[in-house]
């Protein structure tokens, strides 16, 4: 009697560790192209069907835009604690996702390490980065990225303590004899070091594992200076100054330039033209005074051909691109524009828009699309 | 204590004496009295008085530095509190999160009725019980003593500064006189200690128990209690406010699933109960078994995913196809169990076995098409064929294989069926899982993969055939040549390159696999270690009597082998357990990573990190603590270390 119940609950267990395998295979598909990993009729090469220009199509059939973000930068990318995205990147994944489906929260966001995401685009697990990324050289030819429009400039400053005589005046002159602290692997690191060669100074440099290590033993006066990029500086000065420091960041102009914006597999045009467009709208938008509360009216009334254009009215170029006359327009109403965006996440950190790169070209900045006709 | 013959004494309904119950071993000579205690212990010499002295210091600095840290104004344990849900479950959706409390649901009723099957009826002596009491009330009041008052606060509720910018600090009197609650509490407990003491003598001090489950259930009560009484995690992001929400939905707020839980255990826990003695109680166990060992795939699969079942593809593939295997395979077993078969079934079991192997190899070459799950039907058919001559005879017993196969065939059809299909829930990012939920999952399978293979992997390297011995040798010590890291690093980025085509595995499901595969050659050495332990008298004996190599395998060598490997193989559990936090550093969503990096860089709690880590280690540390515990208790129950 014993035996054969012993030997059956063996089989069991060995069929449900089968059973287990072969449903692992399955379980990650499901938030994919929705193709059951059994039916195994032909093999079919998928990267080389998204390399060869349908990704928009592919898109516009999953009825869901895979993003990549970072999900651990602050104001930009951040999970939050429903564990949705909540950010300025965030919000650009929305833009796209917006005018390519109509729909702003068709987005699956992908988090990705700095490691895997250039990887992820190339193995199409995500169709976009909107992920922190510099615009490199060596990154658009040798990694075989194509990069939109920079969305955000941004460049490595310095920032230390007004008791220890630094002030928005200083430069990486008055750094001789400074502990400057970084965070470790990074180029920040090498810019530093580069920036303080130029100058003639002798500093000293140390690394830590992360940034929030950095910024403690900043607090904790083991470093005289924190580097690393100025939105990440003002963040942390707004909400990390304990009562008793002043902090200031400085030099004016960043010792180093990281234009962020989107990336995307290279060579595939129609996709690319789709999301570099959704984002000159919010930047178009914005010279134009379209903001989220007015879209409509704006839409109903327009003042001018180009907004017309732009909104899907008259003349309007969307339907050539592949995406609905009123892709733009629904961009705007759903998410925003670049100023809309910009107040929602970056403002509550302290980042401030007037007279920094990222005004702008009106406004003496580097925000500028090309127009809509 | 008006009544001091309550809980139960020497009795239990089976005759099991708790005289001899698991927990008997005295607590250490409470005879003595106190003086004299110390003095024997603590004070017995000028060197082992210094040596107690500088301890002490030392432990009282440690827990005053610890509870400065934990109790500091600078603490922003609002961190951990509003994401709480986050570290849990992460992104699971609030309007489907009924399925996480029917999957709690789910385990709490099973070791509810585990509990109620199999533990015996223990308790613990009355001397204990005071003993915990008086210790958990002297260290409350040691730690309101020990840590550093509070500081004043301002106006705007920052702590107030002095002119060298040091933050002022309430006089010690104040502070002992606002710590009133916590004083109760030391009181209370140290009171309930000290009357249980006083109420017994000596002797039955020692030998008169209090029942264990009511004790354990008393507790988890107190603590589900706590939540109807204090707002532990019931905040939620309103703008950039803290809001209680006392009008949540029943399902996030925890304390009425709570609740519910605590009331299902009891309940299982006497269903569990009743069921003992009767004549099903082995049907019953087996039921368990069988349920503890689905739960983990339906939970993960079909309860937490919620899968869109395409009727149309189960009309056309799935049941046609389940059907062919369930009734064909059942007939194939059939004859293969036909007595005096000799050694065609053999021979026809092994031809099976090789076409099954064949369908793989041409999955890896992309020569032919055939469904994933034909393939694992075929594998396991060849497995089932290999089992029949075990189930030769008589039509009962024949007859017993084929069920075994068809039940085995219907669930693993609707597992992979289910598992294939696409997932409804509405998440932000790609994984259902993450935070705890990430954690619990690898592991869990962790464990359910590498200990069959480990198991395996041991056989093979005791084995007489060299084939078996030089892989399973090769393949174990290759294994832990590896840092556990690097394997992970593979997994999470190669391992899809390696699959056939078409075949994809995400990232958790890689690197689960990868976990089993090292696991299974760390649990292959424990194992191996219990496997040698089995005397050669047990071999003699066994083939004296004439079991084959199979049988004596499966019914002598195994069971024995197993026993003696059970505290080996708990450590190996625990350490997978906790070895699941370097899933962060391969960047996936788990309980470390959203508390090392996720909820330090939301903007309302930028740099937060302590308190997020300190919160993780305590959850960690519940867990391996009640899992060591479990297996001391197995341990003694097995009576490891005493045959």
């Amino acid at each position: 009697m014993g035996r054969p119940i012993i030997a059956a609950a063996v089989l069991a267990a060995v069929a449900l560790t089968a059973a287990a395998c072969a449903g692992d295979e399955g379980e990650e598909q499901a938030g994919g192209d929705g193709a059951p990993v059994e039916t195994t009729a032909a093999p079919v090469d998928t990267v080389e069907a998204v390399g060869g220009g349908g990704l928009l199509g592919a898109v516009q059939s999953r009825g869901v835009l895979n993003c990549g973000v970072s999900g651990v930068a602050v104001a930009f990318s951040e999970t939050r604690p429903d564990g949705s995205q909540k950010g300025f990147d965030a919000d650009y994944c929305r833009v796209v996702a917006a005018a390519v489906l109509g729909n702003a929260g068709a987005v699956n966001f992908v988090p990705l390490t700095a490691a895997e995401r250039f990887v992820a685009v190339q193995t199409g697990e995500v169709d976009l980065l909107m992920r922190n990324s510099t615009h490199t050289q060596s990154r658009d030819t040798d990694v075989g990225m194509d990069f939109g429009p920079v969305t955000y400039y941004d460049g490595q400053q310095l920032m230390a303590r007004t008791a220890d005589g630094y002030s928005a005046a200083s430069t990486v002159a008055d750094l001789d004899g400074a502990v400057v602290c970084a965070n470790a692997g990074t180029t920040t690191e090498k810019n530093i070091a580069d920036a303080a060669a130029d100058a003639g100074v002798t500093i000293t440099l140390n690394t830590f594992q992360d940034l929030d290590i950095v910024t403690q033993n900043f607090i904790d006066g083991a470093c005289d200076v924190l580097t690393t990029d100025g939105s990440g500086l003002v963040g942390r000065r707004n909400t990390m100054q304990p009562d008793d420091q002043e902090w200031v960041i400085f030099p004016a102009a960043p010792i180093s330039k990281e234009p962020l914006g989107p990336m995307y597999i290279q060579n595939d045009s129609a996709f690319a033209d789709a999301v570099n467009w959704a984002v000159y709208a919010t930047i178009t938008a914005d010279e134009k005074g379209i903001t989220q509360a007015n879209v409509d009216a704006m839409a109903a009334n327009p003042p001018d051909a180009e907004t017309a254009r732009l909104l899907g009215g008259e003349g309007e170029l969307q339907s050539a691109m592949g995406l609905d006359p009123d892709a733009f327009f629904q961009a705007i109403k759903q998410v925003g524009n670049y100023n809309d965006i910009w107040e929602r996440h970056l403002v509550p950190v302290g980042l401030v828009r007037a007279g920094s790169a990222n005004a702008s070209w009106l406004d003496g900045g580097l925000i500028y699309a090309p127009p809509a006709r | 204590m008006a009544d001091p013959h309550f809980g139960l004494e020497r009795h239990d309904p089976e005759g099991f004496s708790l005289t001899a119950a698991v927990d008997s071993a005295p607590p250490d000579e409470p005879s003595l009295p106190v003086g004299e205690w110390l003095r024997k212990n603590l004070f017995s010499s000028p060197f082992n008085t210094v040596l107690t002295l500088v301890f002490t210091v030392v432990a009282l600095a440690g827990l005053r530095g610890l509870l400065n840290f934990a109790f500091s104004e600078e603490r922003n344990w609002d961190a951990v509190r509003v994401n709480l849900r986050l570290l849990f479950t992460q992104a699971y959706p609030e309007d489907q999160y009924i399925r996480v409390w029917v999957s709690v649901g789910i385990v709490v009723a099973l070791s509810g009725l585990s509990l109620g099957l199999w533990a015996r009826l223990s308790g613990v002596p009355v001397a204990r019980v005071a003993m915990w009491s008086m210790t958990a009330g002297g260290l409350i009041a040691l730690g309101v003593v020990l840590r550093e008052p509070s500081a004043v606060s301002g106006p705007d509720g920052d702590p107030m500064r002095d002119a060298a910018g040091e933050v002022i600090r309430q006089s010690f009197g104040a502070a002992m006189g606002d710590r009133i609650w916590w004083w109760l509490a030391a009181a209370v407990l140290f009171g309930v200690g000290a009357g249980l003491w006083r109420g017994f003598e000596d002797e039955r001090r020692r030998h008169t128990y209090v029942p264990t489950i009511p004790l354990v259930f008393g507790s988890l009560g107190v603590v589900v209690a706590t939540l109807w009484l204090y707002r532990w995690g019931h905040y939620a992001f309103t703008g950039n406010e803290f809001v209680y929400e006392p009008d949540r939905t029943a399902a996030l707020s925890t304390k009425l699933p709570w609740t519910v839980m605590w009331l299902l255990l009891m309940a299982s826990w006497a269903a569990g109960r009743q069921g003992r003695g009767t004549p099903a109680e082995g049907r019953l166990k087996v039921l368990v078994n069988l349920a503890w060992l689905l739960s983990p795939f339906i939970l993960f699969w079909v309860v937490l995913r919620d899968p869109a079942i395409d009727w149309a593809h189960v009309w056309s593939t799935d049941l046609p196809m389940a059907a062919g295997f369930v009734i064909g395979g059942g007939a194939v077993l059939y004859g293969l169990t036909r007595p005096g078969i000799g050694e065609v079934g053999r021979v026809i079991a092994v031809g099976l076995l090789a076409f099954a192997g064949f369908n793989w190899v041409a999955a890896f070459a992309g020569w032919y098409p055939m469904l994933q799950k034909a393939r694992f039907g075929f594998l396991l058919l060849a497995l089932a064929a290999l089992l029949a001559p075990n189930f030769t005879g008589e039509r009962a017993q024949r007859l017993r294989l084929v069920w075994g196969w068809a039940g085995a065939m219907t669930v693993v059809q609707y597992l992979v069926t289910m598992a294939n299909t696409e997932s409804t829930l509405n998440t932000p990012t790609s994984e259902f899982l993450g935070g705890f939920s990430v954690t619990l999952f690898v592991a869990v399978f962790t464990l359910i993969f590498s200990f069959p293979l480990g198991v395996l992997l041991a056989l093979g390297r005791t084995s007489k055939l060299p084939i078996f011995r030089v892989l399973s040798t090769a393949y174990i010590e290759a294994m832990r040549g590896i840092p556990l890291i690097t394997v992970l690093f593979f997994f999470a980025n190669m391992l899809n390159l390696f699959l056939p085509q078409n075949m994809e595995l995400g990232s958790v499901a890689a690197v689960t696999v990868g976990f089993s595969l090292f696991a299974a050659a760390y649990l292959a050495e424990n194992v191996r270690g219990g496997l040698q332990a089995v005397g050669r008298s047990q071999y003699e004996a066994s083939d004296a009597v004439g079991l084959t190599t199979v049988q004596r395998t499966m019914f002598i060598v195994l069971p024995q082998g197993l026993r003696v490997s059970i505290p080996p193989l708990v450590g190996q559990v625990i350490s997978t357990f906790k070895e699941t936090s370097l899933l962060a550093v391969i960047g996936i969503f788990d309980f470390l990573f959203l508390a090392n990096r996720a909820i330090p860089s939301q903007s309302e709690f930028l740099g937060v990190k302590r308190e997020g880590l300190l919160f993780v280690s305590i959850v960690y540390w519940i867990f391996a603590f009640s899992m060591s515990k479990y297996s001391q208790r197995l341990e003694r129950r097995l009576g490891v270390g005493e045959r």
